[in-house]
């Protein structure tokens, strides 16, 4: 563990840690283009140049590992000098165009300029030019004007995804970053090269000209995409609602967790977020008699409910959970099943096409949930309710998100099924052809709408927090369990999700000890839970 | 095989024991799927094994690519992206790159002019004007008949003989107008 100094603090770090990483340690950001603690040293921008303590001249951070006694000086003159030569050549051909760049506001050649820069431009040259606003592939645009030629985007196409798509192409000024040609950005995770494209070159095809970022709001939130559980800050535009349609989500973006992700996020994900602000969210209670449809209010809602399952032997009441649910959720569930003694449970309904799955983050699970509604023993396949409905031996049955009807079950049994039951009630954020076919549809809160926690196949058991107010009347899943509780005459506490994490964590054996606290930003694994 | 790496910008011509013969008629067609021949694969097996990586030897192997289909399309250059495991996004960096490979058909003789300093002030623009009116054609350019390509390159280290070219893999010094026609009328 070499010690070292870093403008005058001293640091210990790892052997072979190289100084950008020992001055952040240090509390020293060193600015850079290139570098990116994920992909391979590529010491191409010049950018982070330091001073070492008897070097002759100044030197690239990156490139170079700390060692005992090294004293580095990010400040001096000499350094500051070359930063702002080195800024004047990265912007000698930019197009400055910043006032119709998406990328304005988070682009790292304007807050470099700002902070490093403020030279005088001594071009007098016209510019070369290069394309602008060229599809890579399906999530990707590329202008390379605006390019600097990190070589990031290159590096991480060569080494995560191993793809190898993205090439320099041609030399000197006329250099840029493009495909070979014929071919297209579209690998599985080629979302993330717009994030760590330090510039306006790669933008994201869906999110350019939402909205301004500096409109947005963010917050922490995991992926409900798949059973890995990403972790991800969700951007909501709030404040400029006009400038997108309706459209709050505005885009989703990897956060930092050494143990689930890392730096990166899959496409799937990262775009599979369009329902919440989806044309067919259910935004208040409906009652359907018939073919006639009609609004209810939350209280008629409960109501009617606790009367049918008052009316319902246990027996007769057949409850399919869903993976997706939170933790929280789940629990109120599982009080409610204990209290009414119901055992016509599960949560697991397959999909009609199995989902992909690799050696990277994506996983064949789709849920965020399944290992939570596993341990909270809410049961697994559904095919037994299923049955139970078609052998007409359920009064009531509550389906939980799922679209049974695109399942891999046969679309004709699950009609005979859903046909043979009195009272068929639906919670749900979206509709869909089996929200169509309850007799009560309640809206749910879309994720990103609330507070809980998902339980990652490893076991770990993550936060994500509310971005958005819920659409119209929705609720998140505990309070409508919460409401039905209550109306039922069952003495419930629980006004917040943590409340329910709080009751889980006394009754399953598996998550004791965790507690919001202690999940922080990166969750925590299941005590009992061995890493894969 | 004396250093394909040495040849500069040499025209599609067999060159000793690296054309096949079965395949030197496709030397000027470039086909869509390029193959090299046992002998030619063997010696790219040779000099990827010269280098600690063997992508090292990529820049000898286009050469031998070019020399067997005459330029570099970009079938050739996923071909050689094949041989080497690599994408061919990272071949076409190279092709890119380097001014020597043809990413264009040549013509069957390529003349380079050298504009750089010594010839420059030896002549070298009017030696370009005499040959651009000579062939009715632009630097960069083939003649219609596909016989010559001209191309004005930098410094070809003959300076003591400026003004200077090369034509295919011959020096031609000490140039003048005259000297010019006597060699264009020698070119098939």
């Amino acid at each position: 563990m070499p010690k070292l100094t870093v403008d005058g603090k001293e640091v210990e770090v790892p052997g072979g840690t190289n100084l950008i990483e020992a001055a952040r340690k240090a509390g020293v950001e060193v600015p850079h283009y290139c570098y990116h603690p994920g992909l391979s040293i590529a010491g191409q921008c010049r950018l982070c140049m330091v001073d070492l303590e008897k070097a002759p001249r100044p030197t690239i951070a990156c490139n170079t590992t700390a060692t005992e006694g090294m004293v580095v000086l990010t400040e001096t003159d000499r350094v500051r000098e070359t930063r702002k030569s080195i800024m004047e050549f990265h912007l000698i051909n930019h197009p400055l165009d910043c006032p119709v760049c998406d990328q304005a506001g988070e682009c790292w050649l304007q807050i470099y300029y700002m902070k490093h820069g403020l030279y005088d431009p001594r071009m007098t040259d016209e510019k070369v030019h290069k394309p602008k606003a060229v599809p890579l592939g399906p999530h990707v645009m590329l202008d390379a004007e605006r390019c600097i030629l990190c070589s990031r985007c290159v590096r991480f196409c060569d080494e995560i995804t191993a793809t190898g798509e993205l090439g320099i192409f041609e030399r000197g000024d006329h250099s840029e970053i493009g495909l070979f040609p014929g071919r297209a950005l579209d690998n599985p995770y080629s979302g993330n090269v717009v994030d760590i494209c330090p510039v306006g070159a790669l933008t994201d095809r869906d999110f350019r000209f939402q909205v301004r970022v500096w409109y947005l709001d963010s917050a922490k939130s995991v992926c409900p995409g798949c059973a890995r559980g990403c972790n991800i800050d969700v951007h909501v535009n709030r404040r400029r609602p006009h400038h997108a349609e309706g459209r709050r989500v505005a885009r989703l973006k990897p956060r930092f967790n050494e143990a689930v992700n890392r730096w990166w996020l899959c496409d799937a994900g990262r775009y599979g977020f369009t329902f919440v602000d989806d044309q067919d969210r259910l935004l208040v209670p409906t009652r359907r008699e018939g073919e006639t449809v009609s609004d209810a209010t939350w209280d008629d809602a409960i109501v009617a409910l606790a009367a049918t399952f008052r009316r319902s032997p246990p027996d007769e009441i057949g409850i399919i959970a869903s993976p997706k649910m939170a933790n929280e959720d789940l629990f109120a569930l599982r009080r409610l099943l204990d209290n009414l003694a119901l055992r016509r449970v599960a949560f697991r309904v397959p999909p009609r096409v199995a989902g992909d799955q690799d050696n990277f983050l994506i996983r064949a699970d789709k849920n965020p949930n399944s290992l939570g509604a596993e341990l909270v023993g809410l049961g697994g396949d559904s095919r037994a309710v299923l049955e139970a409905a078609r052998a007409r031996r359920l009064r009531c049955l509550v389906i939980f998100g799922h679209d049974l009807l695109a399942s891999e079950w046969p679309e004709a049994e699950v009609r005979e099924a859903l046909g043979a039951v009195e009272t068929v009630i639906f919670v749900g954020s979206n509709a869909h052809a089996t929200s169509a076919a309850a007799h009560w549809v309640l809206p749910a809160a879309a994720w990103v709408e609330r507070d809980g926690t998902y339980t990652n196949f490893e076991g770990r058991v993550q936060r994500f927090r509310p971005a958005v107010e819920p659409l119209g009347q929705a609720l998140a899943e505990w309070e409508i369990v919460g409401r039905l509780l209550a109306a039922l005459g069952v003495d419930s506490t629980a006004t917040r999700p943590e409340h329910w994490f709080r009751q889980l964590v006394a009754a399953v054996p598996a998550f004791a000890g965790l507690s919001y606290q202690a999940l922080g930003d990166g969750g925590r694994l299941l005590p009992g839970a061995v890493r894969a | 095989m004396s250093g394909a790496g040495s040849i500069s910008n040499r025209p599609p011509a067999a060159q000793a024991g690296l054309t096949d013969p079965a395949t030197t008629n496709a030397a000027t067609t470039n086909p869509a799927t390029p193959t090299f021949s046992a002998e030619q694969l063997a010696e790219v097996r040779r000099l990827q094994a010269l280098y600690p990586d063997a992508r090292g030897a990529l820049l000898p192997v286009l050469y031998i690519a070019q020399d067997t289909f005459g330029w570099i399309s970009l079938e050739v250059e996923e071909y050689v992206a094949g041989l080497f495991g690599l994408s061919p996004a990272h071949v076409h960096e190279v092709v890119t790159f380097y001014t020597l490979y043809f990413r264009d058909r040549p013509g069957r003789h390529v003349i380079s002019v050298c504009h750089n300093l010594s010839c420059h002030l030896a002549g070298a623009p009017s030696i370009i004007a005499h040959l651009k009116r000579r062939l009715g054609v632009e630097v960069g350019e083939t003649t219609e008949d596909g016989r010559v390509t001209l191309l004005s390159v930098e410094c070809l280290c003959a300076c003591e003989a400026a003004p200077m070219m090369q034509v295919d893999d011959r020096y031609e010094m000490n140039l003048t107008s005259a000297k010019i026609d006597r060699l264009l009328d020698g070119l098939a």
